[in-house]
């Protein structure tokens, strides 16, 4: 961008409250200090103080548990048992070792993860943004009830569909394949995706398509070149939000995975034994599975904030 | 460069009886100005889309250069059009957005950045080239919008009221630069507004729509002076004409007072079509102030309710003085009065018709009798 760099007169900072120095050094003072506070500026701090305590439990509900599990990942076995909770002890790696080593290695688990969540959340963004865009574009009657629909289908309680899909997984020979994990991922992902990017598709102004119509452009390269640069950030809320739900799964992949396809939930569930809970290695895997989530979910945080609130404002 | 004919093009959206434009018969010669203008809702923006290939034409027929474009998609039509919100794309830099249409064209980056630059010359915007949309005022990103237009070099503009994101002063100033590009350039254009200034100001000819019906098509001053019915003369002028229905007695129009003698033609059409009433229109510049002594035919006195001075001109509104008809009482008479001795609020002054500026108008159909 090519913004003039002349310093304007009247390019201004802010220097404490009710104070603006503007470039050429002269100070706008609001109020000069001692005058008393208006009622209104003494209730807006309070109710900024109110916000802040507010924020403060909801942090601490929400990061405790994670740092406590963080924290026994490290622990000994010992330490991880002991009757007052330690927060200083000798740190040992060997939780995280015993994962890797022997009988039960992790790494197939983590494999068979990364590639059903990764396939399933890439599907459903493709077919979620093709169909969410003629939902959102296609004037056609019953277009209501049609979308209400596709949304319902996510509505059934996973319970309900696990036995049906079951017996259908099973004539088609998908029981314990990633396939079969991708496809019934796909099945609760894709009408969420579709929902989705419909409402951020009906965020853009049909001009914007008309015009690159005009312009010579085919429907599809129209599409391609101006309408997805455009809902980029709908597109990665959209694959975060369905890789979390396939990554986090544990009651499809309890029914239909096996040997070649367990993820790593079932690794954690694995080590609920009858002869005791390995919390150690418990929490270690449990950090595992978190961490690449939080770190998807840091990365993509620019889009995912405007991502979420664009949706939101559909209406606006 | 290429004429534009519409023949006998209808719209009908799906679930509705009435078309959005009805059975539309209009001739665009090569490197005309065509204005499209009416009320919201008179099918003057669907016409236009109609021509991008944006909406289906049900019935009938359009073609560009003798070409039956009528089911050709946008891209085979060789049209640039501007949008209402301008539409520009937000990802893409000035020159990015000025240069898109020559890119899908997969014309050379060389010949690109040539057109892209002297469109940028042409309207003043060469410094703003790296800057995306969002950081250009509305003036600014209006004329992105024509660049992109101008860069395309196609056969037809077509302009959806491209002025009505713009503040007044410049819609005034963008609306001279417009006709002045389009003048240059030569190319068939066609502009829709609801501004009847606008079109007026700016159309080799103007086209009147209402309810999906062409109304009249012909010059600005043609409609100024002929309209062809009714709707014509109250959409067209502004201060609108004074519009009242008379009664006919003999050879004459009789409203309160005034008595306008009628043409042998209209006393004619009128006899034909079997009516004792019409409906009589004068301009405020058609009006006269006259002394009280005057008691011609033509003249009738009026009670000032308002008096606008605008410096170069003041018009009076007022309303019929001396007279027990309701109706008559509600119906505003709008005169041009001299700036330098405008009478005051509440005065009683007497108006003349200029005899020869009335039109008549029948009261069954609404077009202009023959005089």
């Amino acid at each position: 961008m090519s913004t003039p760099t002349t310093p304007h007169p009247f390019t201004h900072r802010r220097d404490g409250p009710g104070r603006v120095v503007l470039k050429n050094g002269q100070a706008i003072t609001a109020a000069p200090p001692g005058v008393p506070q208006s009622p209104l500026e003494a209730s807006s701090r309070r109710s900024r103080w109110g916000v802040r305590v507010v924020l403060l439990v909801a942090l601490a509900w929400t990061l405790v548990p994670l740092l406590w599990m963080l924290l026994s990942s490290f622990k000994n076995r010992k330490d991880v048992t002991a009757a007052t909770p330690q927060v200083l002890f000798p740190p040992t790696g060997q939780n995280y070792r015993n994962l890797f080593t022997g009988s039960n290695n992790l790494t197939p688990y983590i494999w068979h993860s990364v590639l059903a969540a990764g396939i399933s959340a890439s599907l459903a963004v493709c077919l979620g943004a093709l169909a969410g865009y003629g939902l959102a574009r296609t004037p056609m009657r019953g277009k209501r009830h049609l979308a209400f629909w596709i949304i319902s289908t996510r509505m059934a309680p996973i319970a309900a569909v696990v036995v049906p899909l079951f017996l259908i997984f099973r004539g088609l020979g998908l029981i314990d394949s990633i396939p079969g994990l991708v496809l019934a991922y796909l099945t609760f992902n894709l009408p969420f995706a579709i929902w989705l990017m419909s409402a951020f598709f009906a965020d853009v102004p049909p001009s914007l398509e008309e015009s690159a119509l005009v312009a010579g452009c085919t429907r599809w390269q129209a599409f391609r070149t101006v309408i997805l640069p455009l809902t980029k950030s709908g597109l990665v809320t959209t694959f975060v939000l369905c890789l979390v739900f396939a990554w986090n799964d544990y009651a499809f992949a309890v029914v239909f995975s096996g040997p070649n396809s367990q993820t790593l939930p079932i690794a954690a569930s694995q080590l609920v034994t009858q002869t005791g809970i390995d919390w150690g290695q418990l929490t270690a895997i449990g950090t595992i599975v978190v961490l690449p989530m939080m770190l998807a979910g840091l990365a993509v945080r620019r889009w995912l904030v405007t991502g979420l609130t664009l949706g939101a404002v559909t209406g606006e | 460069m290429a004429q534009v004919m519409y023949e006998e093009a209808t719209r009908v959206y799906p679930g509705s009886e009435r078309p959005a434009v009805d059975t539309l018969d209009l001739d665009i010669p090569d490197g005309e100005f065509l204005v499209l203008v009416g009320p919201s809702g008179c099918g003057k923006s669907t016409s236009l889309r109609m021509l991008a290939g944006l909406e289906r034409v049900d019935h009938g027929r359009i073609s560009i250069g003798q070409r039956d474009v009528t089911h050709l998609a946008p891209r085979d039509r060789d049209i640039a059009m501007v949008f209402q919100n301008y539409a520009l794309y937000p990802h893409m830099s000035v020159a990015d957005n000025m240069g898109f249409a020559l890119r899908v064209m997969k014309v050379s980056k060389d010949e690109r950045e040539r057109r892209v630059r002297e469109a940028a010359r042409l309207l003043d915007l060469e410094e703003f080239l790296d800057r995306k949309p969002k950081a250009l005022s509305g003036g600014q990103r209006q004329r992105v919008a024509m660049g992109r237009a101008i860069v395309r070099e196609p056969q037809v503009y077509l302009l959806d009221e491209p002025l009505s994101n713009l503040d007044a002063k410049l819609r005034v100033q963008t609306r001279a630069q417009i006709a002045a590009l389009q003048r240059r350039l030569g190319v068939t254009t066609v502009y829709v507004t609801h501004d009847q200034v606008e079109a007026m100001t700016m159309g080799d000819r103007v086209a009147v729509l209402k309810d999906g019906l062409l109304q009249q098509v012909a010059t600005p001053l043609q409609l100024y002076q002929h309209p062809a019915n009714v709707f014509v003369a109250g959409f067209i002028g502004s201060p609108s004409m004074n519009l009242a229905e008379y009664r006919v007695e003999g050879e004459d129009a009789v409203l309160a007072g005034v008595r306008i003698r009628l043409a042998h033609e209209t006393l004619k059409a009128l006899n034909d079509e079997g009516s004792d009433r019409v409906i009589v229109g004068f301009r405020p510049e058609a009006v006269a102030m006259v002394g009280e002594g005057d008691a011609g035919s033509m003249t009738f006195p009026v009670t000032v309710t308002v008096v606008e001075e605008l410096g170069s001109d003041a018009f009076l509104y007022g309303q019929y003085a001396d007279t027990t008809d309701p109706a008559l009482r509600e119906n505003t008479v709008i005169a041009r009065v001299d700036p330098n001795a405008p009478p005051a609020k509440g005065d009683r002054v007497r108006l003349r018709i200029t005899p020869g500026k009335e039109r008549v108008f029948s009261t069954a159909t609404g077009e202009r009798l023959p005089a």
